[in-house]
């Protein structure tokens, strides 16, 4: 009884996150131009899709971007925590602790606002990074991705077997060597995590792009958004499918590589 | 003599107000295999961490085969160390495990090859060299670690609770294995335990530690048998302590009067102190004879009543209550299936014991 209960609670759960979701699944390969009338399936506003140059060339910013600025939030997100998690007590601690996690709690229009003041009083100043482009978007997305980088790799590190690291010293191995050998291992689930993390997080941002992006590098939930302003069109649905599909892939890459790690792991405290 | 191998020499490690070792020193010779005993937080691990290099003595000198080692980081030290938790690389195999110093210490590829195939039949995993850790069982997982620590061939090898995570059966054998390796490659151990019968099984000399610091070091039956102070005496096995005063102290005998006894406790030999000072009088479990009227006359002969008996197979405890509401610990192996003078709770019982097993306490 209870159990029957129970999983239609389920199931109602699911259907109020996915129902939408599906539904624009569906209506991508609807042959109608009215996104609410279904008229016959079709594939048509894919082929129109990749013959748009805007949305194509968005797309390819998006991509350059998230891979960039998730290169350097885990680069940045693994010394921030190594620092936080191994280096003992030090002066500002808890300050460089408080400080890299702000970015989770601080209101996206206001990171985006500061970045861009910041942008603009550099180029006045320094000449660089001379006008909003790429490298901006990549330097703000970097900032806020490494904030989720640390949290995801700090917690790994914390529950890392110190002594074995102190193995690797033991064995004769320089601390580098140690961090290469050892640690960096240990690490890796987390490390693609929190890349990934840091990669979706930079491709579905539209409020920070619009704020330190220019007119040449609008990046494609920019575009997205635009189009939905003069009304939700199919190739916007398609466009949108695309995307659910490789967020989702990469979800479960990930998802799929912390299992093994967890199955491996289990043996290890048995 | 000649200098010693390892000379521990003033070493303090304080952190913050906290003493983990205080003014410990202490000298092991080569080949030796010394245990380093003592209860959590007496500076134990801390001792054997600043021997590895993990910790820098905050005072004293660490100096090892008559170099200076206290201020060279760990993996400049002809040291190595088994880990309590065995700490092995979980993503490399058993070989590459114990192919890691090797590699690091420079070594031909075909030599390393050698040595390891050579360790693995040491502490025979040859069939297993290809798996990963976390493939392993508890016991196999130990000789890896063991293995590893061994490849390079310390000058000496640091041991932290290595059997501390088997089971008993399986704790024995490989004690006995532990001692028979350590005495085939003639490497010098140092071995950290909390667990005193397997200093004992272990160890050719044992260093107790308390709060810090070293408070008696000896081979293990003069530990045992002759503790220095009223700590050893307890943390080591169990035993009996009757608070008394030194009544007479003569060249040839003494007499501790312990109201706690209840009798004049006669010890045949002169004891280090002055008439009245209060001492403590030691006395094990199995070296005191119980029976309902003892058949044999013994120089000291306490009364009371059995309160409980503890069966634990070869040996059955007695607890004893004197008059004096003091409770007595007697164990007696179990020689007959059924004891033909059998004591129950509640009988009256005399226990005897001579002066000479009995050791005197000052301290």
């Amino acid at each position: 009884m209870s159990h029957t209960v129970l999983r239609l609670v389920v199931i109602a759960g699911f259907v109020f996150l996915y129902a939408p979701i599906v539904s624009l699944v569906i209506y991508s390969f609807n042959e109608s131009r009215l996104v609410t009338v279904w008229s016959g399936f079709s594939t048509k506003w894919y082929g129109e899709l990749l013959r748009d140059p805007q949305i194509l060339g968005a797309a390819w910013i998006s991509l350059k971007v998230a891979f960039l600025a998730a290169c350097l939030a885990t680069v940045l997100g693994t010394l921030a925590a190594t620092a936080l998690v191994r280096h003992g007590r030090f002066r500002g601690q808890t300050l460089l602790g408080g400080l890299v996690t702000a970015p989770l709690v601080m209101p996206e229009v206001i990171i985006g606002l500061s970045l861009l003041l910041l942008f603009v009083a550099l180029d006045n100043a320094l000449g660089w990074p001379g006008g909003r482009g790429l490298s901006t978007i990549v330097i703000a997305h970097a900032t806020f991705g490494t904030a989720f980088a640390v949290v995801v790799i700090q917690a790994r590190m914390v529950a890392l077997d110190r002594s074995v690291e102190e193995a690797a010293q033991d064995l004769g191995a320089r601390p580098l060597r140690v961090f290469f050998d050892v640690t960096l291992p240990g690490l890796a689930p987390a490390l693609v995590a929190a890349w990934l993390l840091a990669f979706t997080l930079s491709l579905d941002d539209v409020v920070i792009a619009s704020f330190v992006a220019s007119p040449g590098s609008t990046t494609l939930p920019m575009v997205i958004f635009s189009k939905v302003r003069l009304g939700v069109s199919p190739e916007v649905n398609a466009l949108a499918t695309l995307v659910i599909a490789t967020v989702s892939i990469l979800a479960l890459f990930s998802a799929w590589l912390s299992a093994r790690r967890r199955g491996a792991g289990s043996g290890l405290s048995g | 003599m000649s200098n010693p191998f390892i000379r521990i020499d003033g070493v303090t490690r304080t952190f913050g107000e906290v003493y983990a070792v205080d003014d410990v020193s202490l000298d092991i010779q080569q080949g030796e295999l010394f245990c380093l005993l003592g209860g959590s937080g007496s500076g134990k691990s801390t001792l054997l961490r600043m021997l590895a290099g993990f910790e820098r003595p905050t005072a004293g000198r660490i100096i090892i085969d008559g170099r200076d080692m206290t201020d060279v980081p760990p993996h400049a030290r002809d040291v190595n160390m088994m880990f309590q938790s065995y700490a092995l690389f979980p993503h490399m195999s058993v070989e590459r495990n114990i192919a890691y110093g090797l590699h690091r210490m420079g070594m031909p590829k075909a030599q390393i090859a050698t040595r390891v195939t050579d360790m693995l039949s040491l502490v025979q995993m040859e069939k297993l060299a290809r798996r990963k850790p976390d493939q392993l069982s508890g016991g196999q997982r130990q000789r890896v670690a063991l293995a590893r620590a061994l490849a390079r061939r310390p000058k000496l090898l640091l041991l932290d609770e290595p059997l501390g995570a088997l089971d008993r059966k399986l704790r024995e054998e490989t004690q006995l294995e532990l001692k028979k390796i350590q005495s085939s490659l003639g490497i010098t151990f140092i071995v950290v335990t909390h667990d005193q019968e397997e200093a004992m099984t272990l160890g050719d000399r044992l260093g107790v530690m308390n709060e810090g610091r070293i408070v008696q070091v000896g081979a293990p039956h003069e530990v045992y048998e002759f503790p220095q102070s009223r700590f050893v005496a307890d943390f080591i096995g169990t035993v009996n302590l009757f608070e008394g005063t030194i009544a007479e102290d003569r060249d040839t005998d003494a007499v501790i009067a312990s109201p706690e006894a209840g009798i004049d406790i006669r010890i045949p030999h002169a004891v280090t102190g002055t008439a009245g000072q209060p001492v403590a009088v030691a006395l094990r479990p199995e070296k005191i004879v119980i029976s309902r009227t003892l058949p044999d006359p013994y120089d000291n002969v306490l009364t009371g009543q059995v309160t409980d008996i503890v069966y634990s197979g070869n040996l059955s405890v007695f607890h004893v209550t004197l008059a004096s509401g003091k409770r007595v610990r007697v164990s007696r192996t179990n020689r007959l299936r059924a004891e033909s003078e059998g004591i129950g709770a509640g009988d009256a019982v005399q226990l005897g014991f001579t002066g000479q097993s009995a050791v005197v306490l000052a301290s």
